[in-house]
Order: structure tokens, then C-alpha cells, then sequence
């Protein structure tokens, strides 16, 4: 387990293994996040996505423009199911 | 031959593996990447339980199909067959009461059953939500994801060039079909038009009226629980619907509606909706916090069937408007596509011809 260096740590991924995905040829950001779950986590990426982009940018060659961010999801922050549900419709 | 697929989702790419099965030079081009367009943002029901016996047919051929393509390609497209349960209140009883008899006239294994045996497949059901409940022991949900990326990995061992990031267009000079995308012209025999929600346009560039309609469909998913919730539940009387992924996500969203914008936005008023029926339905995932939410698009085709086969222009061929039901029909119709290309005809497909 030497030289474990994880990468994401929501969903406990290496750099080896991004490394692996984008040698597969999940080699822009979309695919590469979808394909290893990085960024997807609790945190939504908050702790990884800089991390991702630059492997992928060591990787491939593109700079961290051409890279992009993915777009973020709703909501930010999660909401649990009966703040979201007692928000609307008291009348009905 | 040379064939120009136009659109990197289910559809598309199912042709793209089925011809270059049969040793044809196959191009697909996908607009941005692969799992952009529907395929990629769909809760990935599988059914049978359809109101005509062409889409059961399709369905049908569609649901053995990706048991034999998952280790064709070996990918494991994590497909689960734990049932496909709709669920509807008093008021639609006698819709669902009638379609269980046609399904069942056709040769589908469908029942029509109380909530209280729904309870026993899924316990933390509320059973004083519904009413009546129809139930498909062979249904299930498919992981969209390995379905997409598996398709593309079987094309480009087959020596199909699948280009994302790569949009596309079709002109007709003469009778020649031409592609242009990359900055290059390729004269091809056949342009298959999968571009989903995006048929129309590339429709239109040769000059054929499609007139497909475009829905949006929200969704989300929460936070992971142990695996506790086997089938995939649709209230047709809401159009509130639920799964459990493989990472343990309850997956839910809400029938889509037509739209004219061809844009993806989250709303919070759908999360409301949602949340308010889920929480009824489930009482038990108040708790439950929203991780992600978001959009996708379809395009449904007249009277609500796929429009599938060649047009009035030669070599151009539609294979769209799958609607809300892709997942469970475009594998069939990919494959038929690349029959009619192949012998001139294929009987699965013909129902839906343009
Ligand atoms: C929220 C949601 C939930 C759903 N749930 C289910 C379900 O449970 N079960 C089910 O069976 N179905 C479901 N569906 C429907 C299903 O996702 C679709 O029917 C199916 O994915 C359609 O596949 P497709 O290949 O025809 O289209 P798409 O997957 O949309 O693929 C079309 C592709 O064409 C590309 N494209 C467009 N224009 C161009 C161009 N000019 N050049 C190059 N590429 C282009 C697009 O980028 C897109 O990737 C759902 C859909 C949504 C949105
Ligand atoms: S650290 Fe990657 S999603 Fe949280």
C-alpha cells in the first residue's frame, strides 16, 4: 500500500486509477468524472476537481482552459427530502 | 458501404455495433461527449409495458439484447431484473386495468395487484398512496452509463471511428449524401439520424419534415443507502417515479413535459413536486438529503411512436424519437436499422417507418 495517493477521498480513488480511466480514453473531464466517480462524491468535488483537472492536463496535454469545469449540479449544499417538501403546496 | 451516424447516444451507437458487426465502414459523430444526450441523464427503466404490440415486440428483442451485448463487449452494464412495478390512484385504475389485459393479451407476464403485494416487494412502500399497482416480474433498471460507454467500446473494436466533441452536419447535393464535421466532407451511403432531441434540425438539412416533439425531464438522486429498493416504481397518476442505482442513490424524478428551448436547467419547483409525493410515497426517505439534480432531453415521434427506417430521401434514415422509452427500445431498433441497411428490409422496425 506504498505511495497510495488518493486523489479523491469521497469516493476513495488514486491517481492511478484516474491515471488508468483517461488511458482508456475518458480523456476529457465529462467522461473522465462519469466513468471513475471522482467529483461525484458527498463534497460534489469540492476536495478533488483541481486535483482531476491537473492530472488530466499532465496527461493530455491541454491546458486547465481548454479542460473546462464541469458544470456544477444543484444544489450546492444537500437538502434533505422534507425541508424541499414542506416548501410548496400547504394549501393543498 | 460507408454509413454516417449522426448522434453518439443508445440509438445510435446500437446501429454503429450492428452494422460494423456485419463488416461496414461505420462513422459516428457525437456533438459534445458521449452520455451528453439522454442516454446519458436517463433512470434507466426497463419495461414491456407498452399500449401497442410493435413497441412490446421492440422491447422485447431489446431486453435480450443486452444480455448478449453486455458480454459481447464485456462490459457489465449492471443490469438488475428485480420487476418493474406502475403504480396508479383510484382515479386511473381502469386505464391500468385495461392495459394489463392488452399486455397480457400479448403475450407479456404482467399482473395486475394490490399495494399490499407491493409492500411485500418493497416494504417501505405507503400503501395508502395508490390504489393499484401493475407489476412486471422481468423488468428492471439498466445503469445508462456502462450501456453508452460498453456500445462505443464494441464499435471501435469493430473499427468504427466514434468521434465526440465532433458536431455534425448533412448535406444532399444531387442525390449524394454528404457529412461535414471536422472541417472535412465525407460522401457517405446512408446517414443515420439518432441526434434524439436534435432530429429535427438534422432532419430538416436535407429537406425532410420530422416534426418530432421535444420533452424536458427532470431528475435526481440522494445520497446512498444500503440496497433496499429492488423494482422500479412509476406513479402514473403523478408521473413521480423511483430506483435504486448500484451505488445506492435513490434515482427519482418526474414525467417529462414538452418543451420549445432546447436547454437543461434544474428547477427547484421541480424538486419540490418531487420531494412532496416521494416523501408520501416513501415516508421513510424524509431524511434523505438531494445530492445532485438535473435535466435531459427527448424527442417523442408522431402519436407518440420512434420513427424508424428511410425517408423519402434516399440513404437518409431515421432512427428517433424513442421518447421516454429508449432505454427500453432503442437497442432493437438499432439492430433492425442494420438489417434494412443490410437486406433491404426488416419486419421489427417497419411499424415505425417515416
Ligand atoms: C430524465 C430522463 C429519464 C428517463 N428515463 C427513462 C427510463 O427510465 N427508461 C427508458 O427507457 N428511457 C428513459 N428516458 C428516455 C431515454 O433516455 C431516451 O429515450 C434515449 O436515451 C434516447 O436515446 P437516443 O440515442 O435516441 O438520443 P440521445 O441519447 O439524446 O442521443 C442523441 C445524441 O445526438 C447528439 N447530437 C445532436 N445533434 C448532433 C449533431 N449535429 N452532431 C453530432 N451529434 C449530435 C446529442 O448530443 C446526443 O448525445 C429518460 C430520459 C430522461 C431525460
Ligand atoms: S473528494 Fe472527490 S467528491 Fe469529494
Amino acid at each position: 500500500m506504498k505511495d497510495r495517493k488518493v486523489v479523491c477521498r469521497c469516493e476513495d480513488l488514486t491517481e492511478e486509477e484516474i491515471i488508468h480511466a483517461i488511458e482508456l480514453g475518458y480523456d476529457d473531464l465529462e467522461s473522465l468524472k462519469r466513468f471513475t466517480g471522482a467529483t461525484t462524491g458527498p463534497c460534489q468535488g469540492k476536495g478533488c476537481l483541481m486535483h482531476v483537472i491537473r492530472i488530466l492536463s499532465q496527461k493530455t496535454g491541454k491546458s486547465v482552459d481548454e479542460i473546462g469545469v464541469t458544470t456544477q449540479r444543484q444544489p450546492v449544499n444537500p437538502v434533505p427530502l422534507y425541508i424541499l417538501a414542506a416548501k410548496k403546496g400547504d394549501e393543498e | 458501404m460507408k454509413v454516417a451516424v449522426i448522434g453518439g447516444g443508445v440509438a445510435g451507437l446500437s446501429a454503429a455495433y450492428f452494422l460494423a458487426k456485419s463488416g461496414v465502414d461505420v462513422k459516428v459523430f457525437e456533438q459534445k461527449y458521449l452520455l451528453y444526450g439522454a442516454s446519458g441523464r436517463n433512470s434507466g427503466g426497463l419495461t414491456l409495458q407498452f399500449n401497442n404490440e410493435p413497441l412490446i415486440r421492440l422491447a422485447k428483442r431489446t431486453l435480450e439484447l443486452y444480455d448478449s451485448i453486455q458480454s459481447e463487449v464485456g462490459f457489465n452494464f449492471l443490469l438488475r431484473k428485480d420487476g418493474y412495478v406502475k403504480i396508479a390512484s383510484e382515479r386511473d385504475e381502469a386505464k391500468l386495468k385495461e392495459e394489463v389485459e392488452f399486455q397480457r393479451r400479448n403475450g407479456v407476464n404482467v399482473e395486475l395487484v394490490e399495494p399490499e403485494f407491493v409492500r411485500v416487494l418493497f416494504p417501505d412502500i405507503n400503501t395508502s398512496a395508490f390504489s393499484v399497482a401493475s407489476y412486471f416480474a422481468d423488468g428492471g433498471v439498466v445503469f445508462p452509463w456502462p450501456v453508452v460507454w460498453g456500445l462505443a467500446k464494441g464499435c471501435r473494436e469493430l473499427g468504427v471511428e466514434v468521434y465526440d466533441y465532433t458536431p455534425a452536419n448533412v448535406e444532399l447535393k444531387g442525390n449524394e449524401l454528404i457529412v461535414k464535421a471536422n472541417g472535412e466532407s465525407y460522401k457517405v451511403d446512408y446517414v443515420i439520424n439518432a441526434a434524439g432531441a436534435w432530429s429535427n434540425e438534422i432532419s430538416k438539412q436535407v429537406g425532410v419534415e420530422l416534426g418530432n416533439k421535444v420533452y424536458k425531464e427532470e431528475i435526481c438522486v440522494t445520497e446512498s443507502l444500503k440496497p433496499y429498493v429492488d423494482p422500479y416504481v412509476m406513479d402514473i397518476s403523478t408521473g413521480v417515479y423511483f430506483s435504486q442505482s448500484m451505488r445506492g442513490e435513490i434515482v427519482g424524478g418526474i414525467l417529462g413535459s414538452e418543451t420549445t428551448t432546447l436547454e437543461t436547467k434544474a428547477s427547484l419547483d421541480f424538486l419540490t413536486s418531487y420531494a412532496k409525493r416521494i416523501t408520501e410515497l416513501v415516508p421513510k426517505l424524509r431524511g434523505m438529503a438531494i445530492l445532485r439534480q438535473w435535466a435531459g432531453l427527448y424527442d417523442v415521434g408522431r402519436n407518440g411512436m420512434p420513427v424508424i427506417g428511410e425517408t423519402k430521401v434516399k440513404g437518409f434514415i431515421q432512427l428517433n424519437g424513442f421518447g421516454r422509452h429508449g432505454m427500453s427500445l432503442a437497442l432493437a431498433a438499432g439492430e433492425g436499422v442494420a438489417e434494412l441497411i443490410m437486406k433491404g428490409r426488416s419486419s421489427i422496425i417497419e411499424p415505425f417507418k417515416p
